[in-house]
C-alpha cells in the first residue's frame, strides 16, 4: 500500500492544477494510495508509525523540503523505523517552491516523481544530523562569525558569504563532490571575497553567536551544536538523474 | 612531483581547500591532497601532496610527500618526497627535503636538509619499533 502524506500548504487553489496532475498521473499508473493530510494532524510521529504497523509499502512525502524533513524526522523517531528499514520505502513528490531535496534525488517535477514512484529505483542513503534535527540535502548558516571545531583544530570564517554543510548535493553547478553513502558530510565555505573553503568531516560542532543553523531550508535551530551523519540511514526512492553516484 | 603550474591538474581532487578568508587553528591532519590558501597555527600533517598559495600565512610545524609552498611560513617544513619553493614564499624555519627546488626571489631563513636514507631508514625504524612496542602493550593486556 502506498500511503501519500500531503503536506498543509497544499490547500492553497494555486496548488490545485499541480495535486491534481500528480493525482491523474499516479492514477494512470495504478499507484493510487491512502492519502493523509498534514493540516489536520497534530500527532505526524504517530500517524506514520501506524501506517508502517498496516504494512505501509510506501511512505510518500508529498510537498517541499519541510514536509520531506518533518517526515523523516517522524521516521527515524518511530518506534517502528526498524519496520520501516526493512519493509518501507521513502518516496518524493514535489509541487510548489523550496524543493531542493527532491531535486537531489533525480525528481524534477510532479509528473516525473510519479514515474520515478513506479520505477521504485532504491538508494540507501546518509542522514545528516544537526543537534536534534535530521536533515537529508544540507544546513546552512551565514559564514562570517562561524566557527567549526573538529577533532583538535578549529576554523574561523572572517568574512560574509554562506557556509553549507552538505549531505546531498542540490546544485549541479557545483564543483565539489558530495556521497551520501560515505558517513561524511562536505562543510562547504564560499565568501564574497571569491575564495572557497572545502573539508569533509563525520563529526563536528558549529557555533555563531549571531545566527541560527538552518535545516533542510525548513528548521532554525540555535547554535553552538553538534553536527554528524548517520551512515546509510534512510531507504529512498530515486530518480535517473539524481546528482549521486 | 608538481610545478607551481601543474597545481590545478594536481589538486583538482584536493581533499581539503582551505580558502583565504579561513583561518585555522590546531593540530590538522589529512590523508589526501591539502591546499591552503588562508592562515594556519599549530601543525599540519598530510600522507599526500600540499600546496601552499602565496597569500597564505602559516604557523606550524609540516609534514607532507610532496610540497609546493609559495606563502609564509614559520616552523619547520619536512617533504618526504619532492619540495618545491616558489619565487614568493617566505620561509622561517628548518627545511627538509627528498627531492629540492628553488625559485629565484624565495626567502628562507634556516636549515636546509636533505632527508638521507640514513633519515628515512631511521624513520622506517622508529615506525617499526612503535608498531613492535604496541604489539607488545597489546599481548601484555
Amino acid at each position: 500500500m502506498h500511503v501519500y502524506i500531503y503536506d498543509e500548504y497544499l490547500n492553497k487553489n494555486k496548488y490545485n492544477r499541480a495535486v491534481n496532475r500528480a493525482e491523474i498521473r499516479l492514477t494512470d499508473l495504478g499507484l493510487n494510495g491512502k492519502i493523509i493530510r498534514l493540516g489536520g494532524i497534530k500527532n505526524i510521529k504517530g500517524t506514520i508509525q501506524g501506517e508502517i504497523k498496516l504494512g505501509a509499502k510506501t511512505i510518500v512525502a508529498v510537498g517541499n523540503n519541510e514536509t520531506v524533513n518533518k517526515i523523516v524526522s517522524a521516521i527515524i523517531e518511530s518506534d517502528t523505523y526498524g519496520d520501516f528499514e526493512k519493509k518501507t520505502l521513502l518516496g518524493v513528490i514535489p509541487i510548489g517552491d523550496d524543493n531542493s531535496i527532491a531535486y537531489s534525488l533525480g525528481i524534477k517535477n510532479e509528473e516525473e516523481a510519479c514515474n520515478i514512484l513506479l520505477a521504485r529505483r532504491v538508494e540507501r542513503i546518509d542522514i545528516g544530523l544537526a543537534g536534534n534535527h535530521y536533515f537529508l540535502n544540507q544546513a546552512t548558516i551565514p559564514a562570517s562569525g562561524t566557527t567549526i571545531e573538529i577533532d583538535d583544530y578549529s576554523l574561523e570564517v572572517k568574512d560574509g558569504g554562506e557556509l553549507k554543510i552538505i549531505n546531498l548535493l542540490s546544485d549541479p553547478k557545483e564543483t565539489i563532490k558530495s556521497n551520501p553513502h560515505d558517513g561524511r558530510l562536505e562543510i562547504l565555505i564560499k565568501t564574497r571575497g571569491k575564495d572557497q573553503t572545502y573539508l569533509t568531516a563525520k563529526k563536528f560542532r558549529v557555533s555563531n553567536p549571531n545566527h541560527k543553523l538552518l535545516v533542510d531550508g525548513a528548521v532554525e535551530a540555535e547554535t553552538p551544536l553538534e553536527v554528524s551523519v548517520i551512515k546509510n540511514k534512510l531507504n529512498v526512492i530515486v530518480g535517473r538523474d539524481r546528482l549521486f553516484e | 612531483m608538481f610545478s607551481k603550474d601543474n597545481k590545478p591538474e594536481k589538486f583538482k581532487d584536493a581533499e581539503t581547500i582551505i580558502g583565504a578568508s579561513v583561518k585555522v587553528k590546531g593540530n590538522f591532519q589529512g590523508q589526501g591532497n591539502i591546499i591552503i590558501e588562508g592562515a594556519l597555527e599549530g601543525s599540519l600533517k598530510t600522507d599526500a601532496n600540499l600546496f601552499i598559495g602565496d597569500q597564505a600565512k602559516v604557523v606550524a610545524n609540516i609534514e607532507a610527500k610532496d610540497a609546493m609552498v609559495n606563502g609564509e611560513i614559520r616552523g619547520n617544513i619536512k617533504a618526504k618526497g619532492y619540495l618545491a619553493i616558489g619565487n614568493t614564499a617566505k620561509i622561517f624555519g628548518d627545511v627538509q627535503y627528498s627531492e629540492l627546488s628553488i625559485d629565484k626571489g624565495a626567502t628562507i631563513n634556516g636549515q636546509i636538509l636533505m632527508l638521507t636514507e640514513e633519515h628515512k631508514r631511521g624513520e622506517k625504524t622508529k615506525i617499526a619499533d612503535s608498531r613492535e612496542m604496541k604489539e607488545t602493550a597489546d599481548d601484555n593486556q
